[in-house]
């Protein structure tokens, strides 16, 4: 006869209940018990942290913890949509909406939190939201649509969340707030003020000390909201974000103790009143105490998970013991932290730090005798973080003085000691991590699953690859980032060396830092050569052909040549045409010489006119016919900028609010030349309607009525990407500056070939530390990027003008070094098409299968047969 | 089967390729300094068009060889043989210099 197992049911399938989970299925608990868990959403467990991530791929997949076939690998049974309204201690049994009843042997309650919305008349009306779960988000998204302003009462961290998300979503967003200051639990007034100010200058209006009275409608927005000072403000939509309830209703239908305030009263162990009922996460009152951060409800799965195990396996259950609240993220991209008791306390000693141009505030808190750190508050640099957590969580007595702390510099992961927590969210010590590595583990995403730390909110990420580069480096482990076989390093480690050593030609790279052959040879390969010739373009923009220098011998097939090769050996040939703005004059003389050469002639997807069909001797001619007609080189060979597309703007627009075409002229002109890792595409749109697809291009700048707004990192090809909004109603000269900055700091740090989406999805800290780093100058190398950019800019050569200055050079381009000697024979085949020349397919070419066999098909004159020209 | 002078040595630069017309056919010449000349043919037998001699000069696994512009494959420049598919072989030619002239074998 089977014996059956005893039956644990788990209410609530959020982070923390998810947690709770993984730690039964680690210890092997999911064998002892049958496990049913029931979660009230339509999916299983996913990241609330950081819930506006949801905007930026516009899906739930990158939140998700798990899946339902994990649960079912775990042998799991996993009940989603599926609600518990009642639970019967004496009978120990469940029952659901359905009306289902399910017994129980144990019950972990992990039923969260719900959103706390004020009691204010008019709060039900339409528009009005909250955000907690995925379908609060699609109804904001759905709400925002048709919303021009929006306001998220509550200035709160969660409040700031929501605003974020509304900014996003390209609202005009308002913070109402009851207290006097921002996030009035974590931060003192001076750190709220300095917030305030900060989220002020991102296009968010900050209203304090405002104390809603009722909700009716809008002259000009569907909604007023009235306070009780007798202003107002007017909005389409409002997310309420004031605070949160522990969701208890549950347990105190089934007379579960709950505390007076709210909350379901659980002991040490988590247990709540009730006969093997454990409660846990945001649901739980522990010593009077609801703890609304994740970190604390993992401790309490893990207690539980204890405590359940150690019935089973007679080992000694883990007790909670309270928890740290501190906290540290960015909130719009403003850093934030705050340790202990960050407001401070009585008879309190303290170091303050204030520093008004850099836009950063810091104060500990030290008790009594100023020897030990009992909290801290941080704004607009959250560098120390991790040090001054360590320091207070220690409880380490502070070596000299208190006020060396603030001004130590950015932290390293050599002040952290093997015991320090560095994910707070998972309780991974930098031990654990540097254990990890030693064993094998020596990839992020391998470190994420050992050890799972940076897998919680994700804030300690840059922290934890510091400390697995470290440990590879101090192991003398070769973790193989080089590029290629002839150097061991990445990108990123080449520009610097080359930048930092001042090196500018490729035998003194390989011989000093690269591997050459066995047999001494320095010649490199296709890889590491035209990376090398790309990063000594950025650095110093010298002639990419440059013979002495040994450059020309380093340069890619289009580089090389200065034209865009095509199938069949031939070349594109394509001008620069700025912002897609071209006189009838030079559109005639294009026409001229692409007439005179017989070039099939097409318009890109930048805005410009590409011209194909040349041959490499041809080149020259109709490269001095072009600048004599006043064009010059259009760079579409390079990995540098292409174009600055453009809308029509408010010259002729009747919609347009800026001139879009002059700043896409003028961009394109500053940028042009650019070597960087990949090429380079910006568009501008003179206004929201957004006709020139800015948001798909690597830069992309919308005119706003106040400025210019600004989106990076935006992709169309096969991965397309959004941009991201960067900053917002930026004058022309702001703009410029961020431009150059984000562009020199992506030459800087971004891998070979990797375009700005995808080095923005690798860079650890995403979008906020971009942001800091360019807007706040966390770096501090913004004069330096500027510096450069403006040596890039200084030197800029159209490089077939200097080509055609140097006859000598000109020999590259003959395609025999003894023409004289050509068989008389020598043709190539060619189809007129739509009364264009097209190459004709050779046998190779009509052997190949897949697209490339498909005919042209002559769509002027379906009965004319394509007729097969001799091109001798 | 005869020498065909092509050129004088000035005209080809370190470290990258010329092509050349020798009795009818198209080769690629490479230029690697104290390492020799190298001469093969200058079709890309991957693709049928005659470059190879605007290729990059690499060194793969202590292997000189070009990377042909279009698609990347890596021929040798001692045998010709395409390092990543052996049925593909840009045919070697023999070279030498006599003062200062550079002379390629020609075939058939």
């Amino acid at each position: 006869m089977a014996v059956t197992k005893p039956k644990l049911m788990v209410v609530g399938n959020g982070m923390v209940g998810h947690h709770f989970i993984e730690q039964l299925c680690s210890q092997g608990l999911n064998k002892h018990f049958d496990v049913h868990v029931f979660g009230e959403e339509p999916r299983p467990a996913y990241d609330r942290v950081q819930l506006s991530k949801y905007f930026e791929t516009n899906s739930a997949d990158a939140l998700m913890l798990t899946s339902a076939q994990d649960y079912a690998d775990w042998g799991i049974t996993l009940h989603l949509n599926t609600q518990i309204i009642a639970i019967d201690t004496k009978t120990k049994t469940l029952t659901s909406a359905q009306g289902e009843v399910y017994e129980y042997q144990r019950l972990v309650l992990s039923t969260g939190s719900f959103p706390f919305v004020p009691p204010i008349k008019g709060n039900d009306r339409a528009q009005c939201l909250v955000y907690r779960t995925i379908e609060d988000l699609e109804a904001i998204q759905a709400s925002a649509k048709n919303s021009k302003i929006g306001v998220v009462v509550g200035g709160g961290l969660l409040g700031l969340e929501a605003a974020n998300a509304m900014q996003q979503l390209g609202v005009k967003t308002h913070v109402v707030e009851f207290a006097p200051q921002l996030m009035p639990v974590q931060l003192n007034d001076k750190a709220g003020q300095l917030l305030c100010s900060k989220i002020e200058q991102l296009g968010v209006s900050v209203h304090t000390s405002k104390a809603t009275t009722a909700i009716i409608d809008g002259e000009t927005a569907l909604h007023r909201m009235t306070f009780s000072d007798e202003s107002y403000l007017e909005t389409d939509m409002i997310v309420f974000s004031a605070g949160i309830r522990p969701q208890d209703a549950l347990a105190r239908g089934a007379n579960i103790a709950i505390g007076e305030r709210g909350g379901i009263v659980i002991n040490d162990y988590c247990l709540t009143s009730a006969l093997d009922v454990y409660a846990i996460g945001e649901c739980a009152l522990w010593e009077q105490m609801i703890f609304g951060l994740v970190a604390p409800g993992y401790q309490m799965a893990r207690v539980a998970a204890s405590h359940i195990a150690s019935s089973v396996f007679s080992t000694t259950a883990a007790s909670f013991k309270g928890a740290d609240m501190s906290t540290k993220l960015k909130l719009l991209g403003v850093d934030v932290a705050a340790i202990g008791a960050s407001r401070g306390f009585d008879n309190a000693q303290f170091v303050e730090l204030s520093d008004n141009q850099a836009g950063i505030y810091k104060k500990l808190w030290l008790d009594e005798s100023g020897k030990f750190l009992k909290g801290a508050v941080l704004i607009g640099d959250n560098n120390d973080y991790s040090r001054l957590l360590d320091t207070y969580l220690s409880q380490d007595e502070i070596q000299g003085s208190a006020v060396a702390l603030l001004l130590t510099g950015a932290e390293s992961e050599t002040d952290l000691k093997d015991s320090s927590i560095v994910c707070s969210c998972h309780q991974v010590t930098k031990g654990d991590i540097v254990n990890a590595v030693k064993t094998g583990n020596h990839k992020m995403a391998d470190i994420k699953s050992c050890t799972r730390a940076a897998s919680g909110c994700g804030g300690c990420a840059p922290l934890v690859q510091k400390i697995i580069d470290h440990t590879l480096q101090a192991e003398g482990l070769d973790f193989n980032s080089g590029i290629c076989a002839h150097f061991d390093h990445n990108r990123q480690g080449l520009y610097h060396i080359c930048q930092v050593e001042d090196i500018h030609d490729f035998e003194t790279l390989i011989s000093q830092h690269g591997k050459p052959s066995a047999d001494g040879h320095l010649y490199g390969c296709d890889i590491c050569k035209p990376a090398a010739a790309s990063i000594f373009a950025s650095l110093k923009n010298h002639y990419v052909l440059d013979q002495d220098k040994g450059h020309v011998q380093l340069q890619d097939t289009n580089d090389a040549y200065l034209g865009n090769l095509q199938k069949d050996g031939s070349y594109s040939v394509v001008p620069r045409v700025a912002g897609g703005e071209i006189t009838p004059k030079k559109l005639i003389a294009m026409g001229e010489i692409a007439q005179e050469y017989d070039l099939y002639t097409k318009i890109t997807g930048g805005q410009r006119i590409d011209m194909f069909g040349a041959k490499l001797s041809q080149l020259p001619e109709i490269w001095r016919k072009l600048i004599d007609a006043g064009f010059e080189t259009g760079h579409a060979y390079g990995k540098s900028l292409r174009t600055v597309k453009s809308c029509v703007g408010s010259t002729w627009c009747r919609y347009g609010v800026q001139d879009s075409v002059g700043l896409a002229i003028d961009l394109e002109n500053r940028y042009k030349g650019l070597r960087s890792p990949h090429k380079i595409k910006f568009a501008v749109s003179g206004c929201t309607r957004e006709c020139a697809e800015a948001q798909s291009k690597d830069i992309g700048v919308i005119a706003s009525d106040k400025g210019w707004n600004l989106y990076v990192a935006g992709n169309g090809g096969m991965r397309p990407r959004h941009g991201d909004l960067f900053a917002t109603d930026l004058s022309t000269a702001e703009l410029y500056k961020y431009i150059d900055r984000i562009l020199m700091f992506y030459i800087k740090t971004a891998d070979k070939l990797q375009r700005t989406s995808t080095w923005m999805e690798s860079l650890e800290g995403g979008l906020p530390y971009l942001q800091s780093i360019v807007i706040d100058d966390a770096l501090a190398i913004n004069a330096e990027l500027e510096k450069q950019m403006d040596h890039i800019v200084g030197t800029y050569q159209c490089e077939w003008q200097t080509s055609l200055e140097r006859p000598a050079f000109l020999a590259r381009f003959n395609e025999f070094v003894n023409p004289d000697a050509a068989p008389a024979t020598e043709f190539n085949t060619y189809k007129r098409i739509r009364e264009q020349r097209f190459p004709a397919l050779n046998q190779q070419e009509a052997n190949k299968t897949g697209a490339g066999t498909i005919a042209i098909k002559d769509v002027t004159d379906e009965k004319q047969n394509v007729s097969e020209e001799v091109v001798v | 089967m005869s020498w065909v002078n092509v050129c004088d040595e000035t005209s080809l630069p370190q470290g990258t390729g010329v092509a050349a017309w020798v009795a009818g056919k198209a080769v690629a010449i490479f230029n690697l300094g104290k390492n020799g000349l190298f001469a093969i043919d200058n079709v890309d037998p991957a693709s049928g068009v005659s470059l190879l001699a605007r290729g990059l000069i690499c060194e793969i696994a202590g292997q000189l060889c070009v990377a042909s512009p279009l698609y990347k494959q890596h021929y040798c420049l001692k045998t010709g043989v395409c390092l990543e598919d052996s049925q593909l072989i840009a045919s070697p030619f023999a070279i030498k210099t006599e003062q200062g002239r550079v002379f390629v074998l020609a075939k058939g």
